[in-house]
């Protein structure tokens, strides 16, 4: 590889990363509060891009369909999180299972309401360009993309550190138990939650669509699977460990798939499981390992 | 009843359904209802086996189509590659592949529990997964693995669809055999006990991860053979039939019928069939929501009935029962 491949792939490696960011963010906050890995994680996302596509459709703006897609998945995670998951407060693994049935139906609905066939989504006007970077020309919209989830990822620590409704996180992260016995209303707080981590996953959604595409099976791979990968090596339920994750495996997976093409899948996920066998809680991960 | 005559009932209904497409010919001549209960009968058997982790031993594997696909792929290239159509040489190398493939994994995973071992089984299964998509070389990959060899013992035929579905049902009834044999043996009653409660097993002197690695091994070999019969089945080997949505579909059956008993994963099967199989046929063409109903059925058993089908009829005969007295 010359040196500017190189620095391309970087690139690329970093969008990717900023992309795994937005996406594993909301899966991350999800388990670091209510200890449940959403396995409809990848199904918010997913129809957080087809939402997308219809807003696009209808009103032109791309900049309306990144608001319309995590507010209806935000709406939507919120309506779920009483009737689904309160339910089974306490009983994770069953908690766990129902997001699996959760899954499903969004998955087949989107197939039904969209259709299931291959689409795209053009990059909003003003960056739907290329600029010259470094002995090549370089796609605006991924330079916008790594922008966009770094400044979100500033937004959201200043979030966690410095405002109430993050202390309240970190505190329920810490334990949502004994918050609840101090009178906070951890009900509220949960369905919060859910509805967030869905607004995160539909945001990511809307983002990744140009990059991606839109099409089948985008809910398994990228969606579910690479959030997965991201908080398992950074490590579950911290907002740090989304973002080293996402920093770590964005470029390791786009170098892997250039360096060694075929095997690059195996490799990453060979990753994962030898994080998962070493240290279970991730590279950052403090939390208690929960049942 | 007397156990003898629950098990002449049982042998009857046994030998009614491996004789089934002999016994329905007069309205069964288009031969649908023989495809889908041969096909329920695979989905029964990988469920059967997965049930052997998820209800008898607590092992929530989310990975276990990565042993369906290792068979399916194993027996369709031995048969390929060694260019013969046995069904002992290559029924054998599916088995013999998914108990390898089980103890490499198992030995990984054995000591993870609850979401943990969830997550890490999913990993590994993706690992399978992925070297299934991309070994085009010997797996086909996303083409998937066409022209696999008819199932032959010595010079008989088993492709014949009517002798398809008795190879199927006869697997199913020997699997369940065993499987019953296993709940009732020591094994299977150390297997509950790390269940409910491992360090106490662990204390009373049972070498827990060892019992833990046997079910996983035991199980994945099952699954194997249920890949095998569904590679005969089709002909067809996919990389989908190791991918996730392939455990996912295990895993509903297995909740959905009722996990840590025999007959759950079998009535798991029966309605997933249904509503994957015959509800389709029901709705307009273009209505093509079969998985959305799977998901929602899925949804109100692990809410309402955690303990699927079996446990509804459980608890229906206990209180017909108890209102007789």
């Amino acid at each position: 590889m010359s040196l500017e491949q190189i620095f391309q792939q970087a690139l690329n490696g970093l969008s990717f990363g900023a992309l795994l960011f937005i996406l594993a963010s909301g899966l991350s906050l999800v388990f670091g509060m209510m200890d449940v890995v959403n396995l409809a994680h990848g199904a918010f996302y997913m129809l957080g891009a087809y939402i997308a596509l219809s807003v696009v459709q209808v009103s032109g703006s791309f900049w309306l369909a990144m608001l319309a897609a995590p507010l209806v998945l935000g709406v939507l995670g919120f309506a779920l999180e009483p009737f689904l998951l309160r339910r089974l407060r306490g009983r994770h693994l069953d908690q766990v299972l129902l997001t699996i049935g959760v899954s499903l139906v969004i998955v087949d609905l989107i197939g039904q309401l969209w259709g299931r066939e291959v689409r795209s989504l053009s990059a909003p006007g003003g960056l739907d360009g290329s600029i010259a970077l470094i002995g090549g020309v370089y796609p605006v919209y991924r330079l916008f993309v790594i922008a966009f989830g770094v400044a979100l990822a500033v937004v959201m620590g200043v979030v966690y550190r410095r405002t109430k409704i993050g202390m309240l996180i970190r505190a329920g992260v810490q334990d949502a138990e004994m918050l609840g016995a101090l009178g906070v209303d951890t009900n509220r707080l949960f369905a919060l939650t859910f509805a967030t981590g869905a607004a995160l996953a539909g945001l990511a959604g809307v983002v990744a669509a140009p990059v991606f595409g839109i099409q089948p099976g985008m809910d398994t791979d990228p969606g579910l699977l690479y959030s997965l990968v991201v908080v398992v090596v950074g490590g579950l339920g911290t907002l740090s460990g989304a973002v080293a994750g996402s920093v770590l495996v964005g470029p390791a997976d786009t170098f892997g798939k250039v360096l060694f093409q075929d095997v690059a899948l195996a490799v990453i996920f060979a990753i994962v499981a030898l994080v998962l066998l070493l240290k279970p809680t991730g590279l950052l991960g403090r939390i208690r390992v929960a049942r | 009843m007397t156990s003898l005559a629950r098990w002449a009932l049982v042998a009857l209904g046994a030998l009614g359904l491996v004789t089934f497409p002999y016994w329905s010919g007069p309205w069964e001549s288009s031969r649908f209802a023989t495809t889908v209960i041969r096909d329920a009968l695979v989905l029964a058997i990988f469920a059967l086996s997965l049930d052997l982790l998820v209800g008898r031993a607590g092992m929530p594997s989310l990975g276990h189509a990565a042993f369906f696909g290792a068979g399916a792929y194993a027996a369709g290239i031995a048969g390929q590659r060694l260019a013969t159509d046995q069904l002992p040489v290559t029924l054998g190398a599916a088995a013999a592949v998914a108990a390898l493939l089980a103890l490499v994994i198992g030995v990984l995973v054995v000591r993870s529990e609850g979401i943990f071992f969830l997550m890490l089984t999913l990993a590994l299964a993706q690992i399978v997964f992925a070297i299934a998509f991309q070994w085009t070389a010997v797996t086909g990959g996303s083409n998937g693995l066409s022209g696999v060899g008819r199932p032959m013992l010595a010079t008989l035929d088993f492709s014949a669809p009517d002798l398809m579905y008795v190879l199927v049902a006869g697997t199913f009834v020997l699997t369940a055999l065993v499987l019953w044999g296993l709940g009732r043996s020591p094994f299977g009653r150390a297997l509950m006990g790390v269940r409910e409660n491992e360090r106490r097993m662990r204390a009373l002197g049972y070498d827990t991860t060892r019992l833990r690695l046997s079910a996983f091994v035991i199980a994945g070999t099952m699954a194997g053979v249920a890949g095998a019969l569904s590679a005969y089945s089709t002909r067809f080997v996919s990389a989908q039939d190791a991918g996730l949505g392939n455990s996912v579909r295990a895993f509903v059956t297995v909740l959905v019928g009722g996990a840590g008993t025999l007959a759950g994963p079998m009535a798991g099967a029966g309605l997933v069939s249904v509503i994957e199989r015959v509800v389709p046929s029901l709705l307009p063409p273009d209505l093509r929501i079969a998985e959305a109903i799977l998901g929602i059925v899925f949804i109100v058993f692990v809410l309402f009935a955690r303990q699927g089908l079996v446990g509804l009829g459980v608890a229906r005969y206990a209180s017909l029962r108890a209102r007789r007295r």
